[in-house]
């Protein structure tokens, strides 16, 4: 009862066709929970719809409970209007979206954007109290204080992504969406920012949804994962028992495909053909096509049940103790679907 | 002269601005043999794509040069061979091919503009999208926004294949690709080096990839290889400092695998003002004495073939260092 996230039955469907296909989860605070998937899986739709940010093709429905800390009643985000969820973005909830260092306002200060936010929400703040705010938070995000002076473009794309942080933290939020933060940095830059965003978490108890499809990325930084595949989560309890022993074949192919330093050298077998047409899905299990170890319970839709304590998976085949012998590598220069 | 496909040789690139001048490469030398796939490793800004423009003709050099077969690269017409043997994928299959064209004319276009007979088209490009894994009768007549990601960076590979290069240079060719469309897109790769023998330059920041992937491979920094080897070795035993920051900061995809690590600091300085001494010494965390003095070169450190350019290897500097002071 207690949870700060509660999402209900999500769906979000375009022109009738499911792009999100039922998805129930909790979040407490200070959590954080990885949503993993490949593109179009509706791991950004899914948080857009948090954010009730969905262009008007989309419809949505379920319930979205937030109950952030010191506010006695629970705000149901599916309910509100458009005015009313203006007051709870960046408020209690915020997002940070892929690519969105290129976002900021070019002929503007970085100080005065950040100020903006801010006063949007506060009007009662006055002007050197939000001075010495942006300060904090620009130091929060390992920002030195001149960079309030500067413009977008006088910084590289990891200090954007760090503004962004900051941005989304302006209001003191307790739930931050990050929607693939780092995908546009490089190496160094991602450890940066993802060791910025665990900080965060230890010293603000925020709680975080990371989206990303790089797998590595989530495992050092959440505690529970959500594999998400054709709109509805397959798969999901703690990152350990996830990684450890993936109870989906989606997943387990997912972490297979994985180069991983010191192991086998060479490039994994790739999961044959691609993601279903939403508006085309394959009768029964939604992976059925793809999976090597389909069989004949295969064409009954497959219910998210949990196979083993707090692992969930919608597998009817699960828990698998072993898993058969991976099939043969797909031959290149074959044809393949993709 | 030593049987490589292409011999970079001191290559120096310069972008001037009004009254600045970047280095974006500086003194690189770089062996490519027949049939290796070689990593090229490093942060953005580095000068790892500069380096690949360069290879295949396409960059303005300010010292240096390169060399196909041991022969150099002087004038066209060595250039006009250099881009029939050594073709080159990008990173964006969404922006690398003409909208307006079907893969049709897009796998054509590259023997057209080097005059092959028009009477060997048909086949080759067939071949080309067989090669990648496309059906030409399902294929031949779409446009590329009818196709997939994945499918675009296929029918890029094909139009680089259709010339049948001895080379190919890959600059970050999977990046932008989900991981199961990029192990697709991998696998067609390395299935044509093994069957053609294609040797493949990789241009990638990704040191997982270029560990499972690579024969060889060279690490950038600010326009220098500060450090090459095998690719085993130099991302297993990393003998450089940066190196050494770079597969720390890897993510493992396995449950606490990073842990707690130190991080490389700050950002790559400014190609304008690069540092004195050795380039990579105001971020290094094992920094001593000489570092801000002396320019270290490549030296013959850990396995072998491993070579590095930090003074650590250095049994001299560390000596003379040791009698001043003690290294961090």
């Amino acid at each position: 009862m207690s949870a700060l996230l509660e999402v209900e039955d999500l769906r979000v469907t375009h022109e009738g066709n499911p792009i999100v296909d039922g998805v129930d989860f909790t979040l407490e605070a200070g959590e954080a929970l990885a949503l993993a998937g490949e593109s179009g899986c509706g791991k950004t739709t899914t948080a857009l719809a948090l954010m009730r940010l969905l262009p008007p093709a989309l419809q949505q429905s379920g319930t979205i409970t937030l109950r952030p800390p010191g506010v006695e009643k629970p705000i149901n985000i599916g309910r509100r209007t458009e005015t009313g969820m203006q007051l709870v973005r960046w408020r209690h909830l915020s997002l940070v979206f892929q690519g969105a260092m290129n976002s900021l306002d070019p002929v503007q200060k970085v100080g005065k954007q950040i100020a903006e936010a801010i006063q949007l929400h506060e009007r009662s703040a006055d002007s050197s109290d939000v001075a010495g705010r942006i300060d904090e938070l620009l130091e929060t995000v390992g920002l030195t204080g001149g960079v309030a002076d500067r413009y977008p473009h006088q910084l590289s794309g990891g200090q954007r992504q760090r503004v962004m942080i900051a941005l989304a933290l302006a209001c003191r939020p307790s739930l931050v969406i990050a929607d693939e933060p780092t995908t546009a940095l490089d190496v160094v830059m991602q450890a940066q920012v993802l060791q910025l965003l665990e900080r965060l978490r230890e010293e603000l108890g925020l709680a975080l949804i990371l989206i990303s499809h790089d797998m590595g990325v989530l495992a050092e930084t959440c505690d529970r994962i959500a594999v998400m595949y054709a709109g509805r989560i397959v798969e999901t309890g703690a990152v350990g028992a996830v990684f450890g022993e993936p109870q989906h074949p989606y997943t387990k192919r997912l972490l297979d495909s994985l180069p991983v330093i010191g192991g086998e050298r060479g490039i994994a077998a790739p999961i044959p053909g691609s993601p279903p047409d939403p508006g085309n899905p394959p009768e029964g299990c939604s992976f059925n096509p793809r999976c090597p170890y389909r069989a004949e319970r295969c064409d009954i839709d497959p219910p998210l049940r949990e196979v083993r304590p707090g692992h969930w998976a919608a597998c009817h085949y699960a828990p698998w103790d072993a898993w058969p012998e991976v099939p043969p590598p797909v031959v290149a220069g074959g044809e393949a679907a993709t | 002269m030593s049987g490589a496909l292409m011999d970079v040789t001191d290559l120096a690139v310069e972008f001037k601005a009004r009254r600045t001048t970047a280095r974006a490469l500086d003194g690189v030398t770089l062996e490519w043999q027949p049939g290796e796939i070689l990593g090229v490793v490093g942060e953005s800004g580095c000068g790892k794509s500069t380096l690949a423009r360069a290879m295949l003709g396409l960059q303005e050099t300010a010292a240096g040069g390169i060399a196909l077969d041991g022969t150099p690269v002087t004038d066209r017409a060595g250039r006009r061979e250099l881009r029939r043997r050594v073709q080159m994928i990008f990173q964006d299959p969404y922006q690398t091919l003409n909208p307006r064209q079907r893969v049709r004319a897009i796998v054509t276009e590259p023997l057209r503009v080097q005059g092959i007979d028009a009477s060997e088209h048909e086949q080759r490009v067939d071949r080309a999208l067989h090669d990648v894994g496309l059906d030409p009768a399902r294929y031949l007549d779409r446009y590329p926004h009818q196709l997939s990601g994945g499918q675009r960076q296929r029918v890029a590979i094909a139009a680089a294949l259709v010339l049948e290069p001895d080379g190919l240079i890959c600059d970050e060719p999977v990046s932008m690709l989900d991981a199961s469309v990029r192990a697709q897109i991998l696998n067609v790769l390395v299935a044509l080096q093994k069957r053609r023998g294609l040797a493949l330059v990789f241009i990638t920041h990704d040191l997982s990839l270029a560990w499972s992937l690579c024969d060889r491979i060279a690490v950038m920094y600010l326009g220098r290889i500060v450090e090459e080897g095998r690719a085993t070795d130099v991302i297993q035993q990393p003998r450089h400092p940066y190196t050494q920051a770079l597969v720390t900061a890897i993510p493992i995809p396995s449950p606490g695998g990073g842990g707690r690590r130190e991080l490389l600091r700050g950002e790559l300085p400014d190609p304008t003002a690069v540092p004195s001494g050795c380039r990579f010494h105001p971020r290094c965390p094992r920094r001593f004495e000489p570092c801000d003095r002396v320019d270290p070169s490549l030296i013959e450190t850990g396995a072998p073939g491993q070579r590095a350019a930090c003074l650590l290897h250095d049994p001299a500097a560390v000596a003379a260092a040791a009698g001043t002071e003690r290294p961090a």
